[in-house]
């Protein structure tokens, strides 16, 4: 049986992944397409909050929500110049991957190649007996609880998640009903990004922030994806669970072939289940 | 001989001209070596021929309606089976570059003929979990890949045929030649698969999977075959690329690179097996070369993103650079409103 704490860190990384892959499959299942440049919406949250606190002297929670919003509009603004004007799922996929240089260079060019740390914005831990948790991580579980379910009540209880969710099910039925598609679709893209920044934001004092952090968060909430079944939001938290716990428990024993190992069982499970531990829930 | 005549007299010359057009840089590219030596051109031009391999493997494998993410990762099998043969047990140079894409192919079919039951979506995202799986064990498997400080390959052998003394250790020709040699089979043997029945069968899966199914067509078979002959080529690649760097590590076979030789071939134009991957990667990787000499860290990234995004934008839909070639030819035959352009597609109404 593992230390507790590797228990505590699984969770930690569970969230990480639960926020960028609920916004991945929301994106999903209205688009229709997956957002290859998940993971570097979710740098640059990082790097923008990183400039926020240390150059502005913004507050911490405050900067967090200005940053969601700037990631959803840009988002948005890349949605509708680009992704828009790009047809075929194959293109769109190749837009969005090219994306991945274009943000890492620029973040590269205006942030350094150099490791920056966060000075720890909740300092001090809890103590509880044999092991303490630093107030930090029981942040980003606590906001991750909170993001999940401020989006259960916007999908389940509000005019727009009707929307949301009527859009998902079947766009041309949707649209005759009177929901503009194309907004709820630039809406829900925007959505998508900005929980992929307040993850890189959340995460940002507890890791090293560079350029090129957002690549194996986005590669473990598509393979999050995968194992909830692409298109299924519940789907998508259990995933998220699943993987974030694994690959916890698995490092302390097996260090680094404990990716290997996730790889394969991902490999295995699609083979055995095709759609995913949940289906195809929502497309 | 009276029929050769009569084909002579018959014959169209504007059909002609694109092809003497196209078999100008085709010639070029053959005499390079004579015009320059230069350690700077060759590179480019190896580096650019290796990756345009792997983009013809890539386009392949687009035409059976799958979207590979794992280019790279058979590079990656292709080069660690030459230099650990050749390195590590000692086998002669040529049997280990044989062997390696032998050992890619092999390992492509079987897990293509695993794999390829999940098509589209998923099966990017497996491809993608391979090349990090394949990356992690290079990294990790210190006692026969060396880790992160990577293999020193051995050179080839030299040859000595008459007059002649190829040496690959002297400069980059021997090289420049076996790569030239490598993209001419890979080019020949996709180009026939083209004009094949099987190349027929390909365009139709790409086309509507669910109709080429009713057409009795088996799908699963014709993916495992494009994805098998993609590893091959990419294994050859891949044995290539390690022995011309002299050194393979695993940072250098990512997942980065598997996106790169996507973008080259989409860039070049999925419309054609060879032509559009060779332009698309000799561009691109030139672009990118020649952006990374910039003196901001980071910009070659960033425009070489823009670049790639503007491509996409602006050419339509399903074109990529290669199909500007029978636009060209459009304009220039434009006064005759019937002629068939080579290499176009007509459109029936």
């Amino acid at each position: 049986m593992p230390p507790a704490g590797i228990w505590i860190d699984g969770l930690v990384q569970s969230s990480t992944y639960i926020t960028m892959a609920f916004g991945m499959v929301l994106v999903f299942s209205i688009l229709g397409i997956l957002n290859w440049t998940h993971g570097q919406y979710y740098m640059i949250g990082a790097v923008i909050v990183y400039y926020g606190v240390t150059a502005a002297g913004v507050p911490f929670p405050f900067s967090m929500l200005v940053v969601g919003l700037i990631i959803a509009g840009l988002g948005m603004l890349v949605k509708k110049v680009i992704i828009d004007r790009v047809s075929g799922d194959l293109y769109v996929g190749a837009v969005t991957l090219a994306l991945i240089f274009f943000f890492e260079g620029l973040a590269s060019m205006l942030f350094g190649m150099q490791d920056k740390g966060l000075a720890n914005v909740l300092p001090g831990s809890l103590d509880l007996g044999t092991f303490s948790v630093s107030y930090q991580k029981i942040a980003v579980v606590g906001f991750t609880l909170v993001v999940l379910i401020a989006m259960y009540i916007v999908l389940n209880r509000t005019k727009i998640g009707l929307s949301i969710r009527a859009v998902a099910q079947e766009p041309r039925a949707a649209s005759l009903y009177g929901v503009r598609v194309e907004r709820v679709s630039l809406l829900v893209m925007g959505i998508g990004c900005m929980l992929a920044a307040w993850a890189g934001c959340i995460m940002a004092p507890v890791y090293a922030i560079n350029p090129f952090i957002g690549r194996m968060p986005m590669i473990f909430s598509l393979l999050a994806i995968v194992i909830g079944g692409l298109g299924s939001l519940s789907g998508a938290i259990i995933g998220g669970l699943i993987l974030g716990f694994l690959n916890s428990v698995m490092t302390y024993y097996i260090s680094y072939y404990s990716e290997v190992v996730l790889f394969v069982l991902v490999i295995i499970l699609l083979l055995v289940r095709p759609q995913g531990l949940f289906g195809a829930a929502l497309k | 001989m009276n029929v050769w005549l009569n084909r002579f007299r018959t014959y169209d010359w504007r059909n002609m001209w694109p092809k003497v057009v196209a078999a100008v840089p085709v010639i070029i590219f053959l005499l390079i070596p004579v015009f320059t030596q230069g350690e700077i051109v060759l590179n480019m031009l190896i580096l650019s021929g290796i990756w345009a391999v792997a983009a013809m493997g890539f386009t392949l494998i687009l035409r059976t309606g799958q979207f590979s993410l794992g280019q790279a990762a058979f590079m990656a099998i292709g080069g660690y089976t030459c230099a650990i043969l050749t390195v590590v047990l000692g086998w002669p140079w040529w049997w280990g570059f044989l062997l390696s894409g032998i050992v890619s192919g092999l390992i492509a079919m079987l897990i293509g003929s695993v794999v390829l039951r999940v098509g589209g979506i998923y099966f990017s995202i497996i491809t993608l979990s391979l090349t990090e799986v394949i990356r992690i064990i290079a990294q990790q498997w210190e006692s026969v890949t060396h880790g992160s400080r990577g293999l020193i390959t051995t050179p080839p052998p030299n040859i000595d045929l008459g007059p002649l003394h190829i040496n690959f250790m002297a400069n980059s020709v021997p090289f420049y030649y076996l790569t030239l040699i490598l993209v001419a089979v890979t080019g020949l043997v996709f180009w026939q698969i083209g004009k094949t029945r099987m190349g027929g069968t390909f365009y139709a899966m790409l086309a509507n999977q669910t109709l080429a199914e009713h057409e009795g067509i088996h799908l699963m078979r014709y993916r495992v075959i494009a994805f098998t002959l993609a590893g091959v080529f990419a294994g050859f690649a891949g044995a290539i690329y390690a022995n011309y760097l002299t050194v393979i590590s695993p940072l250098i076979f990512g997942l980065w690179q598997s996106i790169q030789i996507m973008m080259m071939s989409i860039v070049g134009g999925m419309s054609s097996l060879v032509a559009g991957p060779i332009i698309g990667s000799t561009v691109l990787y030139i672009l990118g070369i020649q952006l990374s000499r910039l003196p901001i860290y980071g910009i070659s990234q960033l425009l070489y993103g823009a670049v790639v995004v503007l491509v996409l934008i602006f050419l339509p839909k399903g074109t990529g650079l290669i199909d500007l070639w029978p636009r060209i030819w459009r304009k220039i035959y434009r006064e005759v409103e019937d002629y068939e352009i080579p290499g176009e597609t007509r459109q029936e109404d």
